[in-house]
């Protein structure tokens, strides 16, 4: 006959039957009856007392995260057109102060599309991993724009580098040797993040067991996402004021020699329809437009589509603009004095 | 217009579409397997309340809160996630020390007080979300069996930014931040896998 370890008292009165397993149940009982005394079903108030229910604040609502798309969407669409058509650098200083604002100060720098390329390269290699509709868009968004107009992301709609152009004070340029060198490293940061994400560094742990460590790199070490959030840790704290530090007097270094995702944009931009141009037909060959560029992106007379991230300083000193916006009467402002006098120097 | 151009267009032009194409399909793909939104949440099984929701969050005061969950609470006198039960007691036998350090958890008298005998009293408790910084002392002194398990962490969404990666969720030891589409939804059934299994 089986004979269950701890059966009940019944069947306890076998001679060979070792008595610790009773005993556990005993102790079991009384504690179990100790315990009974803190273990309280919630209690009949008769009437009295509604049980009042714990507040879950809900996530972000559907349309605030469509606003967050739409957003995105007007906003390159805005850059495209104040940079491109209206050729006016003021346009585009306030959309980007409108971008920190937004997608910096008010949605605290996430999502943001160039930590986006992390989630999508995850999905991509894990299927299992939940990416979100916003994500996605926020990806390819501004890509599909770098083929239609170029860099127009990073010029008026991306905080980054709009927190960057506001306090590019006084622009010097890199030695050309040295800028040859920094350019290469936006692409072995994309690689570098790309496998961290996909697939991160195998950490042996023991004889056969291997733990992949995937980490968001581009998340951890994004210079000024501490800034829109005010607190940080020290690290992301103090490579944002460096590069703020450092952007004063070199334009965006952020955007111009670490960005992932401006590496992906410079490539589309490769192959831009209608990207910025130094017009052709129109040149005066005076060259203010190079010396206005603080990204060194105009030479011999063109913008490189590559490297211009479509801040229209270029337009905004040109002989040519100036003498078009007073045509159409839009007032002097500051900067024509200051164009009037290098022209004619 | 000059041969060579017409060739730099013509090549230009073909990768464009190229890319275009690429972007499609891509998006495409991803598409099918995304969902709505990604929300992180503490899965409370896992969660051992270990101090680090508070340490490890980006912002200055964690998102993540103590929430009492009422309908499971036994409105104890002798509640051993608001008073630390081995302190010193009172006059009236009531441990003095608290187990909140920053006092966030309040209570009252539900109903007519008994002010003779605390004991006949019971006691509704109210986590103020100002002050609580979510290290977890009361949910790990309300586990069972002291405790009926009413208190847990929760990832307040009117505070969490919603990082591309939880900090948290990296420096938790139980994996028991997960990312699920809907909140209260289980990891599992939603095949929301690990972000960094």
């Amino acid at each position: 006959m089986p004979n269950p370890p701890a059966g009940p008292p019944s069947c306890g009165g076998r001679a060979s039957r070792p008595l610790w397993p009773l005993l556990l149940l005993a102790v079991a009982f009384a504690s179990s009856a100790l315990l009974a005394q803190y273990q309280k079903k919630p209690p009949d108030f008769g009437g009295i007392y509604a049980f009042p229910t714990p507040t879950h604040p809900e996530p972000r609502a559907a349309i605030e995260r469509g606003l967050d798309v739409a957003m995105l969407a007007a906003g390159l669409g805005l850059a495209a057109y104040l940079i491109l058509r209206r050729r006016s650098r003021e346009g585009v200083v306030l959309l980007s102060m409108g971008a920190i604002a937004y997608f910096g100060f008010y949605r605290k720098g996430c999502t943001c599309p160039i930590g986006s390329i992390q989630n999508v390269t995850l999905s991509l290699v894990d299927p299992r991993y939940l990416i979100s509709l916003g994500v996605i868009a926020f990806f390819f968004l501004p890509l599909v724009a770098a083929l239609l107009f170029g860099r127009v992301f990073c010029g008026g709609v991306c905080p980054l580098g709009a927190v960057q152009d506001l306090v590019l004070l006084r622009p010097k340029t890199v030695p050309e040797k040295l800028e040859r060198y920094l350019r290469w490293l936006p692409y072995v940061y994309l690689v570098v993040a790309v496998w961290f994400a996909g697939w991160g560094l195998p950490i042996a742990t023991g004889a056969s067991k291997v733990l992949v460590a995937r980490r968001f790199l581009i998340c951890e070490w994004d210079p000024f996402i501490g800034l829109f959030r005010l607190s940080g840790s020290f690290h992301m704290l103090a490579i944002g004021a460096g590069f703020i530090l450092v952007g004063m007097f070199y334009g965006r270094p952020y955007c111009r020699w670490l960005c992932p995702y401006g590496a992906l944009l410079s490539i589309l931009s490769r192959v831009a329809w209608k990207p910025v141009s130094i017009t052709p037909d129109r040149e005066t060959y005076c060259g203010q437009c190079a010396d206005a560029c603080p990204f060194g992106a105009i030479r011999d007379f063109s913008a490189d589509r590559a490297t211009c991230v479509a801040c229209a300083r270029c337009y905004e000193c040109c002989p040519r603009e100036i003498v078009r916006l007073r045509r159409e009467g839009i007032p002097a402002k500051r900067y024509v004095a200051g164009a009037d006098a290098r022209g004619a120097s | 217009m000059s041969e060579t151009s017409t060739r730099r267009k013509f090549i230009d032009t073909s990768c464009r579409v190229l890319g275009f194409a690429a972007l499609g399909g891509a998006a495409t793909l991803l598409t099918k397997r995304a969902s709505a939104q990604a929300v992180y949440q503490v899965d409370p099984l896992k969660c051992i309340s270990c101090d680090l929701c508070r340490t490890s969050c980006v912002l200055s005061l964690s998102a993540v809160k103590a929430v009492n969950e009422f309908s499971k609470c036994g409105y104890c006198m002798l509640c051993p996630a608001y008073m630390d039960v081995t302190s010193q007691p009172d006059e009236r036998g009531v441990p003095s020390g608290r187990v909140c350090p920053q006092d966030a958890m309040k209570r009252r008298v539900v109903g007519k007080e008994d002010l003779d005998d605390p004991n006949n009293n019971y006691y509704e408790y109210v986590i103020d979300e100002a002050r609580c910084t979510g290290c977890g002392k009361c949910v790990k002194a309300c586990k069972p069996p002291a405790g009926n398990g009413s208190l847990r962490l929760e990832i307040r969404y009117n505070r969490c930014v919603t990082c591309n990666e939880c900090s948290i969720q990296i420096a938790c030891p139980e994996a028991a931040i997960v990312r699920v589409p809907t909140p209260g939804m289980s990891p599992v059934e939603t095949h929301g896998g690990p972000p960094h299994a």
